[in-house]
């Protein structure tokens, strides 16, 4: 018999077709549809620059960083993208061109690359570039272009429809922010019903509750995602909406909650391992969330409540499962 | 039908329809064997023989003076060409009998059992099954007769006969569910009256069916209380603590064993082998191991002598259809690779594994996903106590309770980073109980 030439591994010998990569394309995938309909709803001059420009921002600035730091390039983990959808989805349409690529170098500079990169950062990039673009330049990032037609405004407000492409809207929240809770009632029938589907003025991805929830439905049925996280998400932030005695169906639809949830809390890297640790950090974000919108100087919570929860994630992580063989103490 | 399970733990392809149709052949003898002085877990045994000593089929040619080891017996009639070292295919090299068959078989044997065994004492079914040879032949060889040997104090109640056979490939157990029943079932009787259980299960996973019917049918008129317990295929279900939490609803404590939760739990084939021996009285000197991969000319379910080397094996099997990159003894999930053909089949073998297509994952940093930890079945946080093994924090390690794990391989399969999980784990483990043994 010839000489075999065998190799030696350690077992197990079998591994499962999951992959890094794989995982981040399935969480570009889920996005999409939130994405077409952000363009769709918004026209393409306003929503695909700051999309288009926020991916090749965080996946310009990795490549550098790799480049200028002489390590291996770690673009190809698709991870740069999935921080690019998910800062350019939530970005106001129409924002300058300069935003969308300062938001992502400080999400993948700041936020991933100087923690030591994928798997070692401790708040979400996004959320990262995110936050510093809403303290840095709070007005442009409150400046909501849309369609005349779906121009939001309280009733107290003077009513203006002029013959224009786009004009600046109030969004939801900042209705509730600058008026009041009861006078976004006023601004028209169905707003629930608007809300849920995305006919809203708003970030560029995160109008449709329908259409992100059902993106999350994909990651959940390819076992991307577990649903604990998004579960206490709501709960929590339910929860305040109850005791501040507004609708918590307004809350979950209306600004980022449910991108928040389902793909900006999910996040693996800065979202606890253990299930046990996945509801308390999920509530907490949700109900922090809930806090800053309804006591905060803020008309939204979202970033905020989920940077914060991510501060507590070392902590949340030490708490270990029911030891095998060992009943509660 | 009710299917049974444990938590977390992972759904694997189980590649068992190569295999699993094909009747067990019996191999001829070989020319020659090799019998490693350890086939267990427990302390080597010392020669019984000499170098020019003729020895005869069932003959014992090597046993030890401590409890926990079982003697080794002639699996051929023949000639000890030797008394050397020679490839094992789990501990690399160790001293070994080398038989050559002379071909007269002559055969000794011991006396049968008689087939009222719940008329039996004990202590003579464990002399009995100590005699034979028996380890536990699912893979870990623990020798049969300590598991059957309860401490004063710890009474056992139930009896657990392990037919989940959870690695992929093998079917080996599934075969011998099916043709070897009434030696298995009579072997569950001997082990069940040894260790003085009060009823005993067989835990099938759902994917052998027709093991779950033919074992079920045989089980009407049997002399004491047992039943069938349909188990979800589910991975590692045939690992011990995962088959009681299954099937009685209890955990063996961290660092205890089944006994301590009053359960004993030995494999099918264990069982077959041991009812074969008290109706002819030949002690463990064969098994039955299961051929199979991508590369093989003859796949299959094999009954060979104990020491018969892989080279031989191979060529009964007619060669491979291409070279094979990778050899694994057992299965896919725990199986040792192979760095040679000149191992032979020791009791713990069953079977090997050779493939051509050897696919390699790429390896990433961690990204903290979670799999690991959601598919642990001992509830254990693999990411944290790899990267403590890797930055050799093994008091650390022992914390987070890593001497707890029963190296399934779960976490290392699901990682997407292509993590060695487990290896890490192992590491570990291995520091830490030096450390905790005083070695250096």
């Amino acid at each position: 018999m010839e000489e075999l030439k065998l190799v030696t591994s350690a077992p197990p010998h079998l591994k499962s077709p999951v992959t890094v990569p794989w995982i981040m394309q399935q969480v570009v995938f889920a996005l999409l549809p939130a994405a077409v309909w952000g363009v769709v709803f918004f026209g393409p001059r306003l929503a695909l620059p700051p999309l288009v420009l926020s991916v090749l921002a965080c996946v310009g600035f990795e490549a550098l960083d790799c480049l200028a730091f002489r390590r291996p390039l770690t673009v190809g983990d698709w991870s740069a993208v999935v921080t690019g959808m998910l800062l350019g989805l939530s970005l106001p349409p129409g924002c300058p061109f300069w935003i969308p690529l300062v938001g992502g170098g400080v999400a993948i500079l700041l936020g991933k690359q100087m923690f030591g990169g994928i798997g070692q950062n401790t708040f979400n990039p996004a959320l990262v570039g995110r936050a510093v673009l809403l303290i840095s330049w709070p007005k442009i990032m409150a400046t909501w272009y849309v369609r005349p037609a779906f121009v939001l405004q309280p009733a107290q407000a003077a009513t203006y429809v002029t013959p224009v492409d786009v004009v600046t809207s109030a969004t939801p929240l900042g209705i509730v922010k600058a008026y009041g809770y009861p006078a976004v009632w006023e601004t028209g029938p169905n707003l629930l019903f608007r809300l849920f589907l995305g006919l809203i003025p708003g970030c560029i991805g995160e109008i449709s509750a329908l259409l992100l929830l059902l993106g999350f439905l994909y990651l959940l049925l390819r076992k991307v995602v577990q649903w604990d996280i998004p579960l206490f998400y709501a709960l929590g932030l339910s929860l305040v909406a109850l005791l501040a005695r507004q609708n918590p169906l307004f809350h979950l639809f209306a600004g980022g909650a449910i991108m928040g949830a389902c793909f900006m809390a999910t996040d693996y890297t800065t979202s606890p391992m253990t299930s046990r640790g996945r509801m308390i950090f999920g509530f907490g974000a949700g109900a922090l969330t809930g806090i800053i919108r309804w006591l905060g100087g803020y008309p939204e919570g979202v970033t905020f409540g989920i940077l914060t929860m991510n501060a507590l994630v070392p902590l949340l992580d030490r708490m270990l499962p029911r030891r095998f063989g060992v009943k509660k103490a | 039908m009710k299917l049974r399970t444990f938590p977390q733990g992972v759904f694997l392809p189980h590649h068992k329809e190569d295999t699993a149709h094909l009747p067990i052949v019996r191999v001829p003898e070989p020319s020659r064997v090799v019998l490693p002085l350890i086939q267990h877990t427990g302390a080597p045994l010392k020669p019984l023989v000499n170098k020019g000593d003729t020895v005869k089929r069932g003959q014992k040619i090597a046993d030890a003076d401590a409890f926990v080891a079982a003697p080794v017996h002639a699996p051929l009639s023949g000639k000890v060409a030797g008394i050397e070292e020679w490839a094992h295919p789990t501990m690399g090299k160790f001293q070994a009998i080398v038989i050559e068959n002379d071909g007269k078989g002559e055969e000794e044997r011991y006396e049968p059992l008689p087939e009222t065994i719940e008329d039996l004492e004990p202590e003579r079914l464990r002399v009995f099954v100590r005699e034979g040879g028996f380890v536990g032949l699912g893979g870990a060889a623990f020798p049969t007769h300590v598991k059957l040997s309860p401490p004063q104090g710890k009474p056992i109640d139930s009896f657990i006969l392990n037919g989940a056979e959870c690695e992929p490939y093998l079917t080996c157990d599934h075969r011998v569910m099916l043709e070897r029943t009434e030696e298995m079932l009579l072997g569950l009787r001997i082990m069940v009256r040894a260790c003085g259980a009060k009823r005993a299960y067989i835990g099938i996973e759902d994917n052998k069916k027709d093991c779950i019917d033919h074992v079920a049918n045989l089980l009407r008129n049997f002399p004491i209380p047992a039943e069938v317990v349909p188990l979800r295929t589910k991975y590692p279900q045939g690992s011990e603590k995962h088959l009681i939490l299954a099937i009685l609803g209890r955990e063996v404590p961290p660092g205890g064993l089944p006994l301590d939760v009053g359960v004993v739990v030995n494999n099918v084939q264990t069982a077959a082998a041991l009812g074969r021996m008290a109706r002819t009285g030949l002690p463990l000197v064969e098994r039955v191991i299961t051929l199979s991969g991508d590369c093989l000319n003859k796949r299959g379910n094999f009954e060979v002598p104990l020491g018969m080397l892989l080279e031989d094996l191979v060529d009964f099997c007619e060669g491979f259809t291409a070279p094979p990159r990778k050899i694994i003894m057992g299965g896919p999930m725990t199986g040792i690779t192979q760095v040679s053909l000149a191992v032979p089949v020791i009791k713990g073998t069953s079977g090997f594994l050779f493939f051509r297509n050897v696919p390699k994952k790429r390896e990433y940093p961690c990204i903290r996903c979670g799999r690991c930890v959601a598919h642990c079945p001992m509830r254990l946080l693999p990411y944290l106590l790899g990267r403590l093994a890797e930055e050799s924090l093994f008091a650390e390690a022992e914390d987070n309770r890593v001497l707890d794990c029963v190296e399934c391989g779960s976490c290392a399969y699901v990682c997407p980073a292509g993590i060695a999980l487990v290896h890490l784990l192992k590491l570990a483990k291995f520091e830490v109980m030096r450390r905790k043994l005083g070695g250096k």
